[in-house]
């Protein structure tokens, strides 16, 4: 697969910010943000989000597989 | 700590501070077993029948039908088996399709145990009729269970007429006023109800306590047997400390139900009046003259999962009424009830209000809610 990057910033992105902007933003999404940018979206700090990606991943959300 | 707002209080309730300090000399020095003859365990043996002539006097029923349980799983679960096992000559039990899973799964046991159920769906509104009632009801109808409120949408059923036509029928009438007490009047003379269950956590008391009120007369078997507690009727060392903070909870609560609804009432028109202004595409689920403190809303095309921890990271806690259960949205059973439509009924979430919330907070619920719902994604 082709490296992706953040649409806004152009970071190289994770497959769990992928799976995260899927899971909180659009399930749809063909264009995903980074970690930093999701944070700027949502109004929350970074870490918020890296604790959410670890409890998804708890309850075996399919996308963070 | 990050600043919240606790927007899901019937899930759960904050424990009021004046009960913790009722608690309190009970978990400390008065922490005797109410059950032994000695003299340490009079203050304990009083503190319960107190505690016990508090809650029925705030049901209008009288103490001895009061019954200490562990909260409101415990009393649906023996309402629901302790009748149908009580009386083998009327073995059928009515209940509908939006109670509460320990109401559904206690009849899906007995079930298993060849006793009939029949579930009654309700109407668009949630309310169950009493013409649904009277279709499936029958003279071999032993006990018919009915929420006070549900626990969902906050739609209050009609009790008094649902009860009504199971006693024509000779039937018995349960109602899980779990979600109901401490936040409208009940009264169960008035309802004529005669068995009705309830848990502390849900009207600022503590978790892991509640009752079952039983009419005097109504045939019912011990769901837990052992000790001669609860008049023999409910085995297990008495949790003293609990049922006193009960008793103060919801003491506490019908004395400040008037205002508490009224408050609730003007928080809930608030988030849906910000919601109306930015022409945000919603159905507000239930009976407009449900509980004031619960809104159960649908929107369109959104995922009520995501809406939930979008506002979790803003520090505002909800329940959402569809769940990803790993590999698919699950839409709760009540809404798949009262029809929603596919595309709202995946992006349901509750908003339950309570005494502590503040106009303040309903006003950042509401504006929160918006900018989720307009971000494009």
């Amino acid at each position: 697969m082709k490296n992706k990057k953040c649409k806004s910033c152009g970071t190289e992105l994770k497959k769990d910010w992928i799976a995260l902007h899927r899971k909180l933003l659009d399930i749809d999404a063909k264009e995903f943000l980074c970690i930093s940018c999701l944070a700027d979206t949502f109004g929350c700090e970074v870490e918020d989000l890296e604790i959410k990606i670890e409890e998804f991943k708890e309850q075996g959300c399919v996308l963070f597989k | 700590m990050k600043r919240i707002i606790y927007a899901d209080n019937a899930a759960t309730t904050r424990i009021d501070p004046a009960v913790l300090e009722a608690m309190e000399p009970f978990t400390k020095e008065d922490y005797a077993n109410a059950s032994q003859p000695y003299s340490f365990s009079r203050k304990a043996k009083a503190a319960i029948k107190n505690a016990r002539e508090e809650i029925a006097k705030c049901i209008n029923a009288k103490p001895s039908e009061i019954f200490f349980t562990s909260g409101g799983t415990e009393s649906d679960n023996w309402a629901i088996k302790g009748c149908a096992f009580a009386d083998e000559s009327k073995r059928a039990t009515i209940t509908s399709t939006i109670e509460h899973h320990a109401i559904l799964r206690s009849c899906q046991f007995i079930e298993r145990l060849g006793y009939p159920v029949a579930y009654i769906n309700p109407n668009s509104n949630g309310v169950i009729t009493v013409e649904a009632l009277d279709q499936v009801i029958a003279g071999t109808t032993n006990l018919v269970s009915i929420a006070t409120a549900n626990n969902e949408i906050g739609t209050i059923q009609p009790i008094k007429k649902l009860a009504e036509i199971a006693h024509i029928n000779g039937a018995f009438f349960h109602t899980d006023a779990v979600q109901a007490i401490g936040h409208i009047p009940v009264d169960v003379n008035e309802l004529n109800v005669d068995l009705l269950s309830a848990s502390a956590h849900k009207f600022n008391g503590p978790k892991g306590i509640g009752f079952l009120y039983v009419r005097d007369g109504t045939p019912i078997l011990p769901l837990l047997n052992g000790g001669a507690q609860e008049n023999s009727h409910r085995a297990g060392t008495e949790n003293v400390a609990s049922i006193v903070g009960m008793a103060t909870a919801l003491s506490m609560n019908c004395s400040q139900m008037q205002n508490s609804q009224q408050q609730s009432s003007e928080m809930a028109e608030l988030i849906c009046s910000i919601l109306n202004a930015a022409e945000v595409d919603y159905i507000h689920n239930g009976y407009i003259d449900g509980l004031k403190g619960i809104l159960n809303l649908s929107f369109r095309g959104k995922d009520g999962e995501a809406i939930l921890h979008r506002l979790d990271l803003r520090g505002i806690l909800v329940s959402t009424g569809s769940a990803c259960d790993s590999s698919s949205t699950q839409v709760s059973h009540v809404i798949r009830a009262i029809n929603v439509p596919d595309s709202y009924a995946k992006g349901t979430i509750r908003i339950s209000l309570g005494k502590d919330n503040t106009i303040e907070e309903a006003r950042i619920i509401g504006e929160t809610l918006v900018s989720i719902l307009m971000e494009q994604a």
